[in-house]
């Protein structure tokens, strides 16, 4: 049981796909202007991940070792556009503005990640937990920044008021800059507080 | 002009990696020798300018609506495969990826050597797929492909040499144990990004 | 070919057909409920240019697929026009076109918005280049065919404060009540660098006023709503005033 746990809780923060691992950074930045975007983003992720890593457990024993890159990413693929043409039907809006980076989660590198690292040598249950693990991982990460963001940025949060009205807005947080900064940040905080350092 | 305003667009002001985010992975992981950040950006230049014109013509004969009219077969000729982008797409990439990986192995082993791991892992380099995907969205033509494909290529190419330099310079910094690594480079990225965002405001008439 | 090979190629055909068949078939579910989502869009920012509100400030839609449909059932018809003649082809709408016909202008939609029997406003799309980008937006006039009841820039890809501020309210609603058409032809429709007060102190009725810093921008939406007003003029003088 303490394995499973373990499993699941480590990529929350100890084993964090983003800021330990270093993996799927490129939408964290991009996706996370405002709240609604980054939850979308999440779900798809997750359903990508969960549903990638189980079958490709389900598959360990078979694939030849030779295609065992190009069938992932056919699976991973497939997934993807799976959720792509799901949400075109309905949230059109919301995939009007997540544009190419719902696509991007095919290169994604936690998919494609953890399917390498966990998913090819263990049984599927486990590297379905594993999956929703970094999944709920990189949600955190999200939520956090987005939260960040949209806050300095507009004022709102997932498009409710927060601030009052005379807030003008920091515009530097909605753009590419003031995300590096936020995120470089949040890695500065929870570095110190699990204290896992890196040699410089 | 139009293609010179495309090259200056892609390389300064939408740059594939301070801009979009795109190619982040390899290029944090990547950007601590300037060796290998070159090695890396010349890899990705040359990928990109081939992958996004060859993504162009399957897109524009295989793939987008209407595209099979020119095999003058009826039932094929209203098709919409465009729901196959990602994924037709991805594997030319990987094809291509795995070629040049070949061809450097027997012609150039030196260079190959010195790429390393880094050859394979430009497949799922945001970055490639990205192009394409934005060659598309835009609907670009073949010129404007391989211009774009060439000019994101070196946009990330200028990004990531520009930060290995730096990183380079700040190796007997005092930095705080949190901010070591990645923490720094992100702060640093975010800086260099706010440097390329004067060149928003470039007109070329 | 030793049983290895057999083996992966039949496995990776295999992987090639399930995943085809997945996707295939979703495509082919959801395809209608995308199209119309699509449709409905575009809908919307042909109400936007006759100057029914569809978004507020913060650009939250303000009308359901439903209410869209309602005010298109009740009000707007659409005809298509071949573009060499000016002559209205009969029986086609915008969806019978082609994208190569759109994107040539060898065939122009246009929309009708008819109250008790009479037509009271047209609209029509416009686009060209920017800077960076082609600029999609739509031109509605008033029965005289003359004056601008709205214009709306859905779609471009311009620098943010610069030329993005082309769909920005403040730039759109300028457009309201200029004239293209005077004294017998079409007025020479003019975006005016720094502004219409620099040129025209006694002001002036085919200017507005250009976006600060957005040269380019700015003379490209001049340049194709001239080409596009002076391709559906063929049209329009043979109803004008009739």
């Amino acid at each position: 049981m303490s394995k499973t746990k373990a499993i699941i809780l480590d990529p929350l923060s100890d084993n964090n796909p983003i800021t330990i691992q270093v993996l799927g950074i490129c939408s964290a930045l991009a996706v996370t202007v405002k709240m609604e975007t980054a939850i979308v983003m999440c779900v798809a992720l997750t359903f990508v991940l969960t549903l990638s890593n189980t079958v490709i457990s389900l598959l360990r024993t078979v694939i030849p070792s030779q295609i065992r890159m190009i069938v992932e990413m056919s699976v991973i693929a497939s997934l993807v556009v799976l959720t792509d043409q799901v949400l075109k039907a309905f949230l059109y809006d919301i995939s009007t503005q997540l544009s190419v980076f719902v696509g991007l989660i095919i290169t994604n590198c936690i998919v494609m990640g953890r399917a390498e690292a966990f998913a090819l040598q263990n049984p599927p249950y486990l590297s379905f937990l594993d999956g929703l693990g970094n999944a709920l991982g990189y949600s955190a990460v999200l939520i956090i920044v987005a939260t960040i963001r949209e806050i300095l940025g507009t004022g709102t949060w997932y498009g409710l008021p927060v601030l009052p009205e005379a807030y003008i807005g920091n515009g530097l947080a909605t753009l590419a800059p003031g995300a590096f900064i936020i995120v470089g940040l949040i890695i500065w905080v929870q570095r110190t507080i699990i204290k896992k350092f890196e040699d410089s | 002009m139009e293609l010179i305003n495309l090259a200056v667009k892609a390389i300064f002001i939408e740059n594939m990696v301070l801009a979009f985010f795109l190619g982040m992975c390899s290029f944090l992981a990547l950007s601590k020798k300037v060796e290998t950040a070159t090695g890396l950006g010349f890899a990705v230049i040359f990928v990109l300018g081939i992958t996004c014109p060859m993504n162009w013509f399957i897109h524009e004969f295989l793939l987008k609506p209407e595209a099979l009219a020119w095999t003058h077969i009826d039932a094929l000729a209203g098709l919409d495969l465009s729901f196959l982008n990602f994924i037709c797409f991805i594997a030319v990439i990987a094809s291509l990826v795995q070629l040049v990986e070949m061809t450097l192995d027997r012609f150039f082993p030196a260079l190959y050597n010195a790429l390393g791991i880094f050859l394979p892992l430009i497949t799922v380099n945001c970055s490639i797929l990205g192009g394409s995907l934005f060659m598309v969205e835009r609907e670009y033509g073949f010129t404007e492909s391989l211009v774009f494909g060439l000019s994101a290529g070196f946009g990330f190419f200028l990004a990531i040499v520009g930060l290995a330099a730096i990183r380079n310079k700040l190796r007997y910094s005092n930095i705080p144990p949190g901010l070591r690594g990645l923490g720094i480079t992100f702060i640093l990225t975010g800086l260099m990004a706010i440097g390329f965002l004067c060149f928003a405001g470039i007109q070329l008439d | 070919m030793p049983k290895d090979d057999t083996r992966i190629i039949l496995f990776a055909a295999i992987v090639c057909v399930i995943c085809s068949l997945v996707l295939s078939a979703t495509a082919a579910v959801l395809r209608k409920r995308q199209d119309e989502n699509a449709e409905t869009d575009r809908k919307m920012n042909v109400l936007q240019a006759f100057g029914i509100e569809v978004r507020n400030e913060k650009g939250k839609k303000l009308l359901s697929a439903e209410e869209v449909e309602d005010y298109f059932v009740e009000y707007i018809s659409e005809v298509v026009l071949e573009a060499e003649s000016g002559e209205i082809i009969p029986d086609l709408t915008s969806k019978n076109l082609s994208r190569t016909e759109l994107k040539e202008k060898t065939r122009l939609p246009l929309y009708l918005w008819s109250e008790n029997g009479n037509v009271v406003k047209y609209a029509f799309p416009i686009s060209g280049r920017g800077l960076w980008s082609t600029v999609h937006g739509y031109l509605a006039l008033d029965k005289d065919l003359a004056t601008v009841v709205g214009v709306t820039f859905y779609k471009h890809g311009e620098t943010p404060g610069l030329g993005a501020e082309c769909s920005e309210p403040w730039f759109m609603s300028q457009f309201a009540g200029k004239k293209l058409w005077g004294d017998g032809d079409l007025l020479p429709f003019e975006v005016v660098k720094n502004g219409v007060p620099s040129k025209y102190p006694d002001g002036c009725d085919y200017c507005v006023d250009g976006i600060t810093a957005a040269t380019i921008t700015s003379n490209g939406i001049m340049k194709f709503i001239r080409s596009d007003m002076n391709a559906y003029n063929k049209y329009f003088v043979t109803i004008r005033g009739s």
